[in-house]
């Protein structure tokens, strides 16, 4: 059953690569102008530590680092698990799920398998590039640091995960709104800075509510050193996220009802 | 033997009813008022294995939502279903591995690539081995003589060649029994034709078809059976020969006289139309005459050029039906 599954997602990213390359120069641009923007992103970090100001205790580097893991999570959400959302909207707008609901596997595995957008390539390797940057000018990371690092910017691969099914979910109630992703994303800054410039109740928040902290902030803390035991913690909202993601999704799908012939 | 048992299937679901014009937009912006619809109501019926079943009805009268709920992808709000010993909105993954579904307005092929690129796909899931693909498509694209067609992106494909490659994409997996939603919808002749040829011959060899259509010759080409559903409930379920003697035995004769009459009056004909005073269109109710009476009352009755006897229309009986019940 894995290896069927597994083959489906290989066969899914080959589909993805060879509609990408229909459209040859819409898939370079596109991946150009997502790569420059996102090397342009921490412009307001710069400006703020140009003018000599800054975040309290937190160096310029780290900040860097902080925003660069956030962009390449955001960046591997978006090859992964982003194009779900868009094509729920379109497919609850279309009444066209059927033609998911017909092939005889997970649904959801399948949608998101279906949707994996290499598009986006360009913003993960935008967050690679300011993850080097960053990384070189850091200081020395040890094998555990970078073992905590892994396993916690898995886990905010997780929220994003979550996240996306969320969003996705909502619209099958919620038809058509597009504005559903600027909600989150309003929510997901606070992954991009120091968790220690927040006040308690926002950091809690971002922390063990809605855990964007472990989307960019709590794996840079891993790779500085920072690391604490309430990260850990924050581990089992971040599954607990993906698993109500995971479950409200298949729960619309069961709701579903489709459109009219 | 039944391959397919429906009982007192219903699908009902809540809307709201939405005002047209500004004042009215308004107003239900504020307040919508609560609407339900009963899309399926208390359908019962049976599907033989090896049969093709027609259901027909008017625009919104649930035939798809009746399809989509016997392919597992809709949940009925009430009624069983049974196909092949499955549930299907319960056991949908195991349950759609031996059934197939060509959705006419609705297309599982990826736009971009080639439908050969979509068919591998299907290859993967449902776990068709390398030599029974390659047989099944072989034999496929020839029947369908798509063999040049299969490697060209699909969004430079005619419709009547992209509704080809939806059926090799529903049948790559030999299905027992596959469902057409409206299969032919826009498809010019001849493109409807070899679909249908193409149905008679996986029938022929063992497949149930079930499919909705609007398209009548569909259903005097392929159906053994028809079911008839208008506003959610069925209406007429029998073959099609009893669906031509649901108005009455009847026949309808095309009649052009070589001078004109004037006591036209027959019993138990009726004139339908008159284009002239020398060409009519008349209807026999073979229960009060026979045609040979007919042909005898009406030789004593006037000189004629020409005459064509033809059974009823199908569209007629159907509109009959579609306004006559329920």
């Amino acid at each position: 059953m894995i290896n069927k599954y597994l083959q489906i997602y290989k066969e899914c990213i080959k589909v993805s690569f060879a509609t990408a390359s229909t459209y040859r120069v819409n898939f370079l641009l596109s991946n150009f102008i997502l790569l420059v923007s996102n090397i342009l992103f921490p412009l307001v970090t710069v400006m703020i530590y140009g003018s000599g100001a800054s975040f309290p205790n937190w160096s310029f580097y780290e900040v860097l680092l902080i925003q660069a893991i956030f962009t390449m999570s955001a960046g591997l959400a978006q090859i992964l698990f982003n194009g779900v959302l868009w094509a729920t909207m379109r497919y609850v707008i279309d009444g066209s799920l059927e033609i998911v609901l017909i092939k005889p596997v997970d649904s959801l595995f399948y949608l998101i398998a279906s949707t994996i957008s290499l598009e986006s390539l360009g913003l993960l390797l935008g967050g690679g590039i300011m993850f080097i940057l960053a990384i070189v000018n850091v200081g020395a990371i040890t094998l555990l640091m970078w073992l905590q690092f892994i396993v916690l910017f898995l886990s905010g691969l997780l929220v994003m995960m979550g996240t996306s099914l969320i969003m996705a979910a909502t619209s099958f109630k919620w038809v058509g709104n597009s504005r559903i992703p600027e909600i989150f994303d309003s929510i997901n800054t606070f992954g991009k800075y120091p968790q220690s410039i927040f006040n308690k109740a926002t950091s809690s928040f971002t922390a063990f509510v809605i855990p964007v902290a472990m989307v960019g902030y709590f794996p840079a803390a891993a790779l500085l050193g920072k690391v604490n035991l309430s990260m850990y913690v924050a581990i089992i909202p971040c599954i607990l996220f993906t698993m109500i993601g995971i479950l409200l999704y298949k729960h619309m799908i069961h709701l579903y009802e489709g459109v009219g012939g | 033997m039944d391959t397919i048992t429906v009982k007192n299937l219903t699908k009902t679901y809540e809307t709201y009813k939405r005002g047209s014009g500004f004042t009215e937009t308004v107003k239900s912006f504020f307040h919508r008022e609560k609407v339900t619809v009963n899309a399926v109501n208390n359908v019962s019926f049976n599907v033989g294995e090896g049969e093709i079943v027609g259901i027909l009805g008017p625009n919104g009268a649930g035939k798809s939502t009746t399809i989509k709920m016997l392919t597992g992808t809709l949940y009925p709000s009430s009624g069983e279903i049974s196909v092949m010993g499955y549930t299907p909105h319960k056991d949908r993954t195991a349950y759609v591995n031996n059934i197939g579904a060509v959705f006419g307005q609705k297309s599982q092929l990826v736009w971009d690539i080639p439908p050969i690129d979509s068919f591998n796909m299907n290859k993967v899931i449902y776990s068709i081995s390398d030599k029974d693909f390659k047989q099944t498509l072989d034999k496929l694209t020839e029947l369908f003589d798509l063999k040049d067609i299969v490697g060209k992106p699909t969004r430079v494909l005619s419709l009547g060649e992209r509704m080809k490659c939806e059926f090799i994409m529903a049948m790559l997996h030999k299905p027992k029994i596959v469902f057409l939603d409206e299969p032919t919808i826009g498809l010019d002749v001849i493109a409807k034709q070899r679909i249908r040829e193409f149905i008679k011959e996986m029938n022929a060899l063992g497949t149930t078809f079930i499919l909705t259509t609007h398209d009548l010759e569909d259903v005097e080409q392929l159906a053994q059976k028809v079911i008839i559903i208008n506003h959610g409930q069925k209406v007429f379920d029998d073959t099609l020969q009893n669906l031509q003697l649901n108005l009455g035995a009847k026949k309808i004769v095309h009649l052009v006289l070589t001078s004109p009459i004037y006591d036209n009056k027959i019993d138990g004909v009726k004139v339908i139309e008159k284009k002239s005073d020398f060409e009519y269109t008349l209807e026999v109710d073979l229960e009060n005459k026979s045609i040979s009476t007919f042909i005898q009352s009406l030789t004593e009755m006037c000189e004629f050029s020409d005459i064509s006897i033809k059974e009823l229309p199908m569209e007629k009986i159907i509109t009959q039906i579609y306004e006559s019940r329920v």
